[in-house]
């Protein structure tokens, strides 16, 4: 259980909460920046003291990890987990985390893989920068529920990029179709004054459509604890966040006619040796996932590597917005069960504040929040 | 040989008829498919009855789990035929709900007040109409006689139910006796096998959720126990028993069948119905879409 620890952190939270209250009332005119700076200077805590009191778990969770590298290019374990009619067994509770940038740092250029020793320093750079506390971003700072990522099993990884091809850790270029949509989308942004309503937000998190923004399940922040169910003739996948669920059949049949879309897409199974093979298509028109349109073809492999490990590859296709497709892998650790009820749109304040918000600021004639900003 | 046949006949009709009179229940009998010769259910692997597949409820109790006419929809103006609700008999052991006093003034005020919507950034948002009006969680037992398939997978530690409704999630913990962490829309299921039904506790409800549209209703005090008998290949008796010291005076029992889905590659259709309510919910706090500038 990650939220184990809540208790314990619940006297940091009480006083950084408090700090916040104290903070003078934004007043007309202050930058974010200035707002910030002003929750720092009330809170009755430094950063510095409230790092230290993660200090002793931060250092044992990085021991931790980095004694465990992930080296993709190690063959999976044999032989290989199997269910008891014979498929490779992929069931769990599984965390899609990672602190390997899905883009290659420019400072790993012309490095797709780093040595062990790399890897660890750059583990470790960015734990220190995740453990750190600001109290004016408190509210949203996930390690008080035990929810960082240095928290969770996620260790140091070989590769530089989650992104493994092009071979140069990048997006590719987009089509030149794509370079249209972006830039009439940034053309839109640049609207003075833009005035907003729940209509135009393209965080479909946000909204509780979809979790995570997803499929597919390329690391997003909290809440990316995913299940695998399988029985004979199906796989089922289950994310924490929103509670989505998608069914996956194994038997070969068609995909949808493709005037059915659908907001997780039309997903259909099939095993090639031990790894389980995706193809979701029929995504919905207004889904707009990194640019892309809902033509994406997105093959996902599932491939255990051993017990504590799943690998998970995507590939994205999608030629309308891409000038090839482009694959990335993230090894995703298994964590303990279960998933809970995400009820989103149930208890959805969150949108009716951030609305309301980016509308008040539009009327001061302020640019919008970023959109997903959490 | 031609008397014969003619007597062979007049046998195949009374027996026709005999089984059409038993088919139609009398009045208060819940049906439930309970006219079905014994039956035992395949096998899983691990010796239990395999109840897997694509399920639905051919009833109207989602408008009323009590026996109903027909009737308009809320806007007939708008929605003419389309928004009518079928009429229908009852899922309810003896058409009745034993609610306290004070419910029943309770239910009534609900189906005065379905169709009101309310969105609140804290909890008074479910001081509402009905919940499925604004695409939350139907809860158990509702969930199960929606107008809409569900599909059941099983294995001996868990059964998942994915509900085609908002693709609504339930988790069957097998033989297990944890007790709710939270409460929930959906509840928390513990399921047992008792000889050819799987028997289902569920509790840990947040009391939000309504049993019909009619306003039917409980509180966050009702548990529920379910019993889901399979009575042919292609038949599942359903039976729910709910208990609610706070709404009811005794518990009271629903049954009707499911019908399985046969057709060739049957699979749910996502019904994803978030963003068919945003309109409706947000826009009359102005959050919809783009509001005009105000004058400063």
């Amino acid at each position: 259980m990650r939220t184990r620890d809540l208790v314990q952190y619940s006297a940091v939270t009480l006083g950084m909460i408090g700090a916040l209250a104290a903070a003078p009332a934004t007043a007309a005119g202050q930058t974010r920046e200035q707002i910030a700076e002003a929750a720092r200077k009330a809170s009755p805590r430094s950063a510095e003291d409230a790092m230290k009191f993660f200090e002793e778990e931060v250092a044992k969770k990085t021991a931790a990890a980095i004694a465990r590298v992930y080296d993709p290019n190690k063959p999976p374990a044999t032989p290989a987990m199997k269910t008891s009619w014979g498929d490779p067994d992929l069931r769990g509770f599984w965390l899609s985390l990672s602190y390997t940038p899905l883009e290659r740092p420019e400072k790993f250029a012309d490095k797709a893989l780093l040595t062990p020793q790399e890897a660890i320093e750059f583990f470790k750079e960015q734990v220190a920068a995740d453990a750190a506390v600001d109290p004016a971003t408190v509210h949203y700072d996930w390690k008080e529920f035990g929810m960082d990522t240095w928290q969770s099993p996620v260790r140091p990884n070989l590769r530089s990029a989650l992104i493994i091809d092009p071979a140069n850790g990048k997006m590719p270029p987009l089509s030149p179709e794509g370079q249209k949509r972006r830039a009439a989308a940034q053309a839109a942004a640049k609207i003075a004054d833009p005035q907003t309503g729940v209509s135009l937000l393209q965080n479909y998190y946000t909204r509780c459509i979809t979790g995570n923004q997803g499929p597919p399940r390329l690391p997003f922040n909290h809440d990316s604890e995913s299940q695998i169910e399988q029985v004979p003739g199906y796989v089922i996948l289950m994310t924490q966040s929103n509670n989505d669920v998608r069914i996956i059949p194994l038997d070969g049949r068609p995909h949808l006619p493709s005037q059915v879309r659908t907001w997780l897409g039309d997903s259909r199974g099939r095993w090639e040796g031990n790894t389980l093979v995706v193809e979701t298509t029929n995504f919905h028109p207004d889904r707009i996932w990194r640019g892309a349109t809902g033509n994406m073809k997105l093959i996902e492999r599932f491939t255990r590597v051993d017990r504590e490990t799943l690998s998970y590859r995507i590939t994205v296709e999608d030629p309308a917005t891409w000038t090839q497709p482009w694959t990335a892998e993230v090894p995703w650790p298994r964590i303990e069960p279960p998933l809970f009820e995400f009820a989103c749109h149930e208890q959805n304040y969150g949108v009716i504040n951030v609305v309301t918000g980016a509308q008040i600021r539009a009327t001061e004639g302020k640019p919008p929040a970023r959109d997903g900003d959490n | 040989m031609h008397i014969r046949s003619k007597g062979v006949l007049t046998s195949i009709a009374v027996a026709a008829a005999a089984l059409w009179l038993t088919t139609i229940p009398t009045a208060g009998q819940a049906p439930d498919g309970a006219q079905f010769p014994a039956y035992k259910a395949p096998r899983t692997a691990d010796g239990k009855p395999d109840i897997s597949g694509i399920w639905e409820a051919m009833t109207s109790a989602n408008w009323d789990i009590l026996a109903h006419s027909s009737q308009p929809g809320p806007h007939p103006t708008l929605m003419g035929a389309w928004g009518a609700g079928r009429g229908g008999q009852s899922i309810v052991e003896g058409n009745e709900i034993p609610y306290q006093p004070w419910a029943v003034a309770k239910k009534a005020e609900n189906l005065k007040n379905r169709m009101v919507v309310k969105v609140a950034a804290d909890p008074s948002r479910y001081d509402t109409g009905d919940r499925e009006l604004q695409c939350y969680r139907p809860g158990i037992p509702r969930a199960n006689y929606m107008p809409y398939p569900f599909q059941i997978f099983q294995t001996p530690e868990e059964i998942l139910m994915v509900y085609e409704y908002k693709g609504a999630l339930r988790t069957i913990r097998m033989n297990s006796d944890d007790e709710a962490p939270g409460d929930t829309w959906m509840g928390w299921s513990n399921g047992k096998w008792d000889g050819e039904s799987l028997v289902v506790n569920v509790s840990g409800f947040n009391g939000n959720t309504w049993l019909d549209r009619a306003g039917n209703f409980h509180s966050d005090a009702l548990r529920v126990v379910e019993r889901w008998t399979p009575i042919s290949p292609y038949h599942m008796r359903y039976e729910a028993t709910l208990e609610d010291p706070k709404v009811y005076t005794r518990p009271w029992k629903m049954s009707f069948p499911l019908y399985r889905h046969v057709e060739t590659n049957a699979q749910l259709v996502e019904f994803n119905c978030v963003p068919f309510v945003e309109e409706m919910m947000y826009e009359p706090l102005g959050l919809y879409r783009p509001q005009p500038r105000k004058a400063k």
